[in-house]
């Protein structure tokens, strides 16, 4: 009897303690859980009135007896696998009710309400991959699973406690210029060509000084990302031009610079070309795919990406953040107009027709941000799987240039692409991976 | 700073001035600024909310913003009192509004806080989720106006 009494007593030991209830959901697979107290009601829907701007992760808005709440994928918001799901099927959602407003996420599977002890809650590791760390509230175990608990006041919330999240998270995400890691092979420009032994003194003080009036006459900086080239040139521009190897003015630089620029630089890509960039890209993308082009100017190259990434990987949720300084320019990239639906040209297939020529579909102008920014300033990027950024490093002056590879270093995803102008390499080569076919080059993030 | 919002920001802050001062004023070129940055000395400011978040500032210097109460009001104003700083936040609210009604006729939505006037000098405006300002300046008879425009998406 005694003995009963005790085994009972331990075997309800957690249950006695049970003060936190949960609802328990999968997503991909795996078993999360949300507190009860936040659910308002879980629901089954299957259309949702799409809402256009909004976020990927935003399904739409639905009724719900007359309210009209917003709908959240947690999957897309999550970068999760979305089961294929052919819209036959309704979906699955729980709808929360917030400090200051009601959202229903969709989610894969709703299990059951689950009763456990706040004690055993064990905080989440700072390894967790897929769901951001400061979404959770902390690991439980229950009959078996383990449930990650979401603290979706901190995802969706709109109080305090997430504004504080986000303040606090940028103050230490961002490390302050001074102490910035200096980025070893970056050295300054002018100082760059003494490296070389092998070249005549006369030679290295020829080359210092068209070095230097390409900065004055065509605003290109030379440095490690473009050196490669530079010295090639050099020796092809002296075999032509003998003696008179100097920049005298404008058209000497931009001479000179002729063969810098690659193939399709500010105009549309070709079928070709696009189909080589394409197979960088890993074949199996799904989910988000945020690609970053600064210096887009008139976005002639951000509509071939776009287009190139929709025929190949029409799948995935494709962002575009485009960004420019030239305000002119930039201002009609929005509503840029072409004259025919060019043959042979990646974004064959993706126009419409319109008054005075023809006009981008609108799947593909949804996909692209055009955003008036100068490239120095700070930045609010998405994790990036790709970057496009064809003979635009090159002119920029090289504290800038390191500038853009220090942000390349915080958004870019492990593997993300990046895709520079064919006369040009990433500073700190050894950090990336370099990938080629036939002729086109790209470097993976390592 | 996405490209769709810039024009109507300029637009509205050029119409309001020019119809609230009754006077010629000169657009200079807009440019781009880190958001920590000095105030000129009187700034109101108008909070957005809705698909995008930030806020509007409309700076000027104190001697510039009498100028202008005093203009907009029809009598000599020598402080900077109830009314002057009334007349300067109405001044942000219209900037604001029609900008704002312009925007949603592009299909954008926002929603304004009421303005709130900051006064003083040497003050520095900071944004905690670090987005570059668009800064839109207004050569006026009664001095430099910066509509000092800081949005961002919500992503």
């Amino acid at each position: 009897m005694n003995q009963l009494t005790d085994e009972k007593l331990k075997d309800n030991s957690s249950f006695v303690k049970v003060d936190f209830s949960m609802v328990t959901f999968t997503l991909a697979g795996k078993d999360y859980g949300i507190d009860i107290m936040k659910v308002k009601e879980i629901s089954k829907a299957s259309t949702f009135t799409f809402v256009p701007n909004a976020p990927p992760f935003v399904k739409g808005v639905y009724n719900l007896r007359g309210d009209i709440i917003s709908v959240i994928d947690l999957r897309v918001f999550f970068n999760l696998q979305v089961l294929d799901n052919t819209n036959t099927e309704s979906e699955n959602m729980i709808i929360l009710r917030l400090q200051d407003h009601t959202i229903a996420v969709i989610v894969d599977s709703i299990d059951n309400v689950v009763g456990i002890s706040t004690a055993n809650v064990q905080p989440p590791h700072p390894l967790f991959g897929d769901i951001n760390i400061k979404y959770i509230n902390g690991i439980a175990e229950n009959n078996g699973h383990l449930y990650v608990i979401l603290d979706v006041e901190r995802i969706f919330g709109t109080g305090e406690a997430a504004e504080a999240e986000v303040s606090a998270e940028s103050g230490t995400g961002r490390r302050p210029p001074s102490a910035q890691a200096p980025v070893p092979g970056a050295g300054n420009a002018a100082a760059a060509p003494g490296k070389t032994a092998e070249e005549s003194p006369e030679e290295e003080l020829d080359l210092t000084f068209i070095e230097e009036t390409l900065v004055t006459f065509a605003s290109f900086y030379p440095s490690p990302v473009n050196q490669e080239w530079i010295r090639n040139r050099f020796s092809s521009w002296k075999a032509k031009r003998g003696e008179n190897v100097q920049l005298a003015n404008k058209e000497d630089a931009e001479a000179f610079l002729s063969s810098f620029y690659s193939p399709f630089t500010g105009t549309f890509w070709n079928n070709d070309f696009a189909d080589k960039i394409a197979s960088f890209i890993n074949k199996d993308s799904k989910g988000n795919f945020f690609v970053w082009n600064p210096g887009c100017a008139n976005g002639y190259e951000t509509y071939s990406a776009a287009c190139m990434i929709k025929k190949y990987f029409p799948a995935v949720n494709l962002k575009i953040i485009a960004h420019d300084n030239d305000l002119i320019k930039i201002s009609m990239a929005p509503g840029l107009a072409v004259s025919k639906p060019g043959e042979g040209l990646i974004y064959e297939g993706f126009l419409a027709e319109s008054t005075g020529g023809y006009q981008f579909k609108k799947e593909i102008k949804d996909s692209i941000l055009f955003e008036y920014h100068d490239v120095t300033h700070n930045y609010s990027l998405p994790k990036l799987d790709m970057v496009v950024m064809r003979d635009t490093v090159s002119f920029l002056p090289s504290d800038k240039q390191k500038y853009i590879f220090q942000v390349l270093d915080e958004y870019l995803k492990p593997g993300g692409l990046l895709i520079l102008g064919a006369n040009e390499k990433p500073l700190e080569p050894e950090r990336w991976e370099t990938v080629e076919n036939a002729g086109v080059t790209a470097y993976k993030k390592k | 700073m996405r490209v769709e919002y810039i024009n109507p920001f300029v637009e509205a802050a050029y119409n309001v001035i020019q119809e609230v001062l009754q006077s010629d004023i000169v657009r200079k070129d807009l440019y781009l600024k880190k958001t920590s940055h000095p105030v000129l000395g009187v700034a109101a400011m108008v909070g957005l909310a809705g698909d995008v978040e930030g806020r509007v500032l409309i700076d000027m210097s104190q001697e510039t913003a009498l100028h202008i109460a005093s203009t907009m009001n029809n009598e000599e104003l020598t402080e900077m009192d109830e009314l002057a700083k009334a007349t300067i936040m109405e001044m942000a609210n219209m900037i604001t509004a029609q900008a704002v009604t312009k925007l949603f006729d592009l299909g954008f939505k926002f929603d304004l806080t009421p303005p709130s006037l900051i006064t003083g000098s040497n003050m520095q405006v900071s944004n905690a989720n670090e987005v570059e300002a668009l800064i839109v300046p207004l050569e006026t008879p009664q001095g430099l106006v910066e509509i000092n425009v800081a949005v961002r998406e919500r992503m």
